[in-house]
């Protein structure tokens, strides 16, 4: 059956095939809106001190966002390979960026969180050290800056200014700042872990080993060893179980203490012959926390800049006045001058604006007012209904 | 009634329904419609010479029919406003003031109102009432005297010391009312243009032609102040030819012109400027080629300008 004999049908496809986009463009709207709430949330629990459950749960939700997104950049560039544009797709429409902000964070992040909450294993015991664990804690944390790239992937679908020329350049700039903000954050942290600097990390590190070394020398006396364990009870807070022979001879919280407010990651373990040793590292997630609600306002920051000043900036004086020029020189009946800024009247557009208005409107009034028509508001489309429909195929 | 009137009137009321011509006046919708038909006849004459609408007329019987019907439909809405507009709206207590002896309202009403009726039968005299009477509607006089009196420069040393008016501010508005409504007058005595009237608003005509005209004039209308009939007339004269044009006149051809094509715009783009203003912008840069004063120009934009219109 020929498709053009039936307009409707093709049209009510075309319509209900739009829908669904439209539909699955607002959801994935939606879920950016909420995974930039998620991952601030992350870490806003961390530094509130939330119960184990609820950031589990944020965490898991970390990970079905990330999945969700690895699903849309592969669903876009099955597309994009279907059509034949991957190179367009990856780059004029940004699926770099797509690619940035999902597939990495699954594979490097959410993923093997979300292994071992529901595995039920801790992460990364006996990798070498407690240096190294909290080289991967930072790692796996500092990989989730590229969330923030999310926020560039939202300019693609919401139009916060009328002219597309506008909505362009602004997610072109976003993106830039944004990427460059993240990828300095990104390698600068891993350049820094692979210079083997001292940091906080490390400072930990050789606090909690020093503890494990000291408790180790004096497990032979016993009135020694109760004596160092008072001790450091007292000036070691990170300390908070010794055991020896598997059996607990020293905690600080009760079991449901930690299982309420301990999560992977938030302690570390080590092992010296038969005394095993947990270390408290709430306080190192919490300056990582700290570090990365920082660097999430600051891209916030960043964009909201482009959006609430740079963007009216480049409307007023590039947008608006090509805009109206335009609707001048394509509508008869438009003869609105541009409004020309006083500060930016030597930019090459506003000079030509008032070329516009001094040279060209008063010639296009001169012609209109020659050839004595007025502007006519009605249309033959707008008399179509008085036709029959014959008359119109 | 004539059945092909009938259905010609009925098709004229689908097109005056538009809602593209919502916001105009009777007598801008006319012209919208005139023009329209005109401009689309080659597609009309198909559809409207089909056994749907007036089968076996040519194209002309038909305009003729459209035409007849929609003139009567636009006299329909134009009487009640006008009347209005000559009964109730304008005060003629400014009459007293520019004539010597003493003339009732009400004669100054009648006359004016019979006029206009007269006017309105002639093509070209009633397209050149359209932007009279939108500058009326639209309230532009009003309130752009105000300011011009407040600010006591250029506009208001003419009204009142070159003119020598000594009339409240209502009255004067009320004065220009009236020589916007006067102003169309000259059409009477012009060859028309076969009925369409175009070129009409910006056609200006020469002094020695509005003088003959005045003399006319004088003898028909012989209640309402010649200084007011000479100031409708002679608000079609440019002022680079003629100096002397009561500033009245001036104001009413300015205002005129600004009402042609003027339809309220609900917001204005951004980057752009208000309408008044660009227009009063444009037109300064025009103004020897309509005729008008420019130094009223001047003053007009600086009014626009600073109060955002």
């Amino acid at each position: 059956m020929n498709d053009a004999k039936h307009p409707d049908r093709v049209t009510g496809t075309r319509s209900s095939r739009g829908d669904v986009t439209s539909f699955l463009e607002s959801l994935v709207i939606a879920a950016i809106l909420f995974v930039l709430v998620q991952t601030f949330l992350e870490d806003f629990a961390v530094l509130s001190g939330w119960n184990v459950e609820i950031r589990n749960k944020i965490l898991l939700a970390g990970f079905f966002f990330d999945l969700f997104f690895t699903i849309e950049f592969l669903t876009r560039l099955y597309y994009a390979i279907m059509v034949g544009k991957v190179g367009r797709y990856l780059s004029v429409e940004r699926g770099w960026i797509d690619f940035l902000a999902s597939v990495p964070l699954l594979m490097f992040n959410s993923g093997p969180l979300a292994l071992t909450l529901l595995t039920g294993q801790g992460i990364a015991v006996g990798l070498g050290g407690i240096l190294n664990l909290l080289k991967v804690i930072k790692a796996i944390r500092i990989a989730r800056i590229l969330r923030f790239l999310r926020i560039v992937k939202i300019f693609r679908r919401i139009k916060n200014v009328s002219s597309p020329m506008a909505q362009r350049h602004i997610a072109s700039i976003t993106a830039i700042s944004v990427t460059v903000l993240v990828l300095s954050l990104l390698f600068f942290t891993v350049f820094s872990s692979s210079l083997q600097l001292d940091g906080l990390d490390t400072a930990f590190a050789e606090q909690q080993e020093a503890v494990a070394d000291h408790l180790d020398e004096n497990k032979d006396d016993p009135a020694d060893f109760v004596f160092a364990l008072e001790t450091l009870r007292e000036t070691c807070p990170s300390l908070l179980i010794v055991k020896y022979r598997g059996q607990a001879l020293y905690s600080r919280y009760s079991d449901s203490y930690y299982q309420e407010f301990f999560a992977p990651g938030d302690y570390t373990y080590l092992r010296k012959d038969d005394l095993e040793f947990f270390f408290d590292q709430r306080p190192y997630v919490s300056q990582l926390s700290r570090e990365s609600i920082l660097f999430f306002v600051i891209v916030v920051l960043v964009v909201l800049a482009y959006l609430l000043i740079y963007s009216p900036h480049f409307a007023l004086t590039i947008s608006d006045p090509i805009h109206v020029m335009r609707r001048g020189l394509e509508e008869t009946n438009y003869n609105l001058e541009v409004k020309i800024p006083q500060k930016y009247e030597t930019d090459d557009v506003f000079q030509m604006a008032s070329l516009y208005n001094e040279k060209y409107l008063p010639l296009k009034d001169r012609t209109q007012s020659k050839e004595g028509q007025s502007l006519i508001e009605l249309d033959t489309a707008d008399v179509s209904h008085l036709f029959p429909e014959e008359e119109e195929s | 009634m004539d059945p092909n009137l009938a259905r010609a009137t009925v098709f004229i009321n689908h097109l005056l329904a538009n809602p593209a011509l919502n916001n105009l006046n009777a007598l801008q919708k006319e012209e919208q419609i005139l023009q329209f038909l005109k401009t689309n006849a080659q597609s009309l004459v198909p559809t409207l010479s089909s056994p749907q609408f007036f089968p076996g007329k040519s194209w002309n019987e038909i305009l003729q029919l459209l035409n007849t019907a929609l003139m009567q439909e636009t006299d329909k809405a134009l009487g009640p406003q006008i009347e209005d507009l000559i009964r109730r709206k304008i005060s003629f207590s400014f009459v007293a003031e520019i004539q010597p002896h003493r003339i009732p309202e009400e004669k100054c009403r009648d006359e004016l109102l019979k006029f206009i009726q007269r006017l309105l039968q002639k093509p070209e005299a009633r397209k050149a009432l359209s932007s009279p009477l939108t500058a009326i509607l639209g309230g532009f006089i009003g309130r752009y005297l105000k300011k011009c009196f407040d600010a006591r420069k250029y506009v208001h040393f003419e009204l009142t010391k070159v003119q020598r008016l000594r009339l409240e501010i209502e009255n004067i508005e009320h004065l220009v009312h009236v020589t916007l409504l006067l102003r169309p007058s000259v059409q009477l005595f012009t060859v028309g243009r076969g009925g369409t009237g175009e070129g009409i608003e910006s056609a200006l005509v020469q002094a020695q032609f509005a003088q003959t005209v005045l003399h006319s004039m004088k003898g028909q209308l012989k209640i309402l102040p010649p200084v007011l009939i000479r100031s409708g007339l002679f608000s079609n004269v440019s002022f680079q030819e003629d100096t002397q044009i009561d500033a009245t006149a001036r104001i009413a051809a300015i205002f005129s012109s600004r009402a042609k094509n003027y339809k309220p715009i609900a917001r204005v783009d951004r980057g752009a400027n208000t309408p008044d203003r660009s227009w009063f912008s444009i037109t300064r840069r025009n103004y020897k080629y309509y005729g008008f004063d420019i130094k009223m120009l001047d003053e007009f934009y600086k009014i626009a300008s600073e109060s955002e219109w």
